[in-house]
């Protein structure tokens, strides 16, 4: 849906890495040398940044219950 | 006992040190100190007028209690320990507000308005929830202190050791490639065909290989009474504050600890 403000399981904030990564992999960048550089070090962490689809627009659309 | 700093990176809030002639239950109680009971300022309850974005009122609550706030231990008290018993005042609890109207966007942690300039949000840039045209978002965030053990929100860092390795070569090493091949710390060397340690990388040894099985002459031992240590701020106070105050809280529940055994007799 949206990033997580912290790792789900060490607890380091991450939410505001979020959109220079987003950016920087777009621009055709190693998502290993983004994350290393961004100081996402332990695996718990980077798996929150590969694995997250962010689905917030889509959601959005749509109507609330 | 010796702490001798290893590293103080003061940006990312990386603190390291070795902890000299200590032990096991002291290295332990230091950590545990530290996760548990070193109090930080978080968002604990979350009062919306309006929320008409994607996310459910709990949801953004969640997120808004997450997000470390910039901690000024001196001047707040924990709600139980302050003078108006935990009714709620200046002294123990703080109002954030968010109005997020605008027609559409990412709302960042940094739109949220805090009555006191020293305690915000720590990174300004964390997404809070995105809007679309004509959703708005209004709340009254109210942050208090509070301790690790309650809930992780409060928790002010990572900290984590290890025993500190120690690496010898006591003879010829037949076959070096071998040690290098399995090396993933990078700890061994090889200059004029022999086998050296790395001086400067000895620590970053994580102790979970056995090398002795591949040549006799290497040791890897992890020193009884020396602890690497490691801890990572998750931004509310710097490393330096987090232990100095896990200290004096050390130092709080001994006499506690004193005045009941008094009573006890």
């Amino acid at each position: 849906m949206i990033i997580p403000i912290r790792c789900f399981s060490c607890g380091k904030p991450i939410a505001h890495l979020w959109e220079s990564y987003v950016e920087r992999v777009n621009k055709g960048e190693d998502r290993k040398k983004v994350m290393d550089e961004l100081g996402l070090q332990r695996y718990c962490c980077r798996s929150v940044f590969l694995g997250h689809v962010d689905l917030i627009d889509t959601a959005a659309q749509f109507k609330k219950f | 006992m010796e702490i001798r700093v290893l590293d103080n990176n003061k940006e990312q809030g990386k603190l390291s040190f070795i902890l000299k002639d200590s032990n096991p239950i002291f290295a332990n109680t230091l950590r545990r100190l530290m996760i548990d009971e070193v109090p930080t300022m978080a968002i604990d309850e979350v009062e919306f007028s309006k929320n008409n974005s994607i996310l459910y009122d709990e949801m953004i609550a969640h997120r808004l209690g997450l997000i470390p706030l910039k901690t000024d231990l001196k001047s707040y008290n924990l709600p139980e320990k302050c003078k108006c018993e935990g009714k709620g005042c200046n002294r123990c609890q703080l109002k954030l507000v968010l109005r997020a109207t605008k027609g559409s966007g990412v709302v960042y942690a940094s739109e949220l308005k805090s009555k006191d300039p020293a305690v915000k949000p720590v990174f300004a840039e964390m997404p809070i929830v995105k809007l679309l045209k004509g959703q708005t978002l209004e709340l009254e965030a109210t942050a208090v202190l509070g301790k690790g053990k309650q809930h992780m929100k409060w928790s002010p860092c990572h900290a984590y050791y290890k025993y500190r390795p120690i690496i010898e070569i006591t003879g010829d090493v037949k076959n070096p490639e071998a040690i290098i091949e399995v090396d993933h710390n990078n700890i061994f060397e090889i200059k004029d065909r022999k086998l050296v340690v790395n001086k400067d990388r000895v620590l970053e040894c994580d102790l979970s290989l056995d090398y002795s099985q591949i040549d006799k002459n290497v040791k890897v031992t992890a020193s009884d009474t020396d602890f690497v240590f490691y801890i990572e701020s998750f931004g509310q106070l710097s490393g330096k504050e987090i232990i100095n105050k896990a200290m004096d809280i050390f130092d709080e529940q001994l006499d506690e600890l004193a005045e009941e055994l008094k009573k006890a007799k």
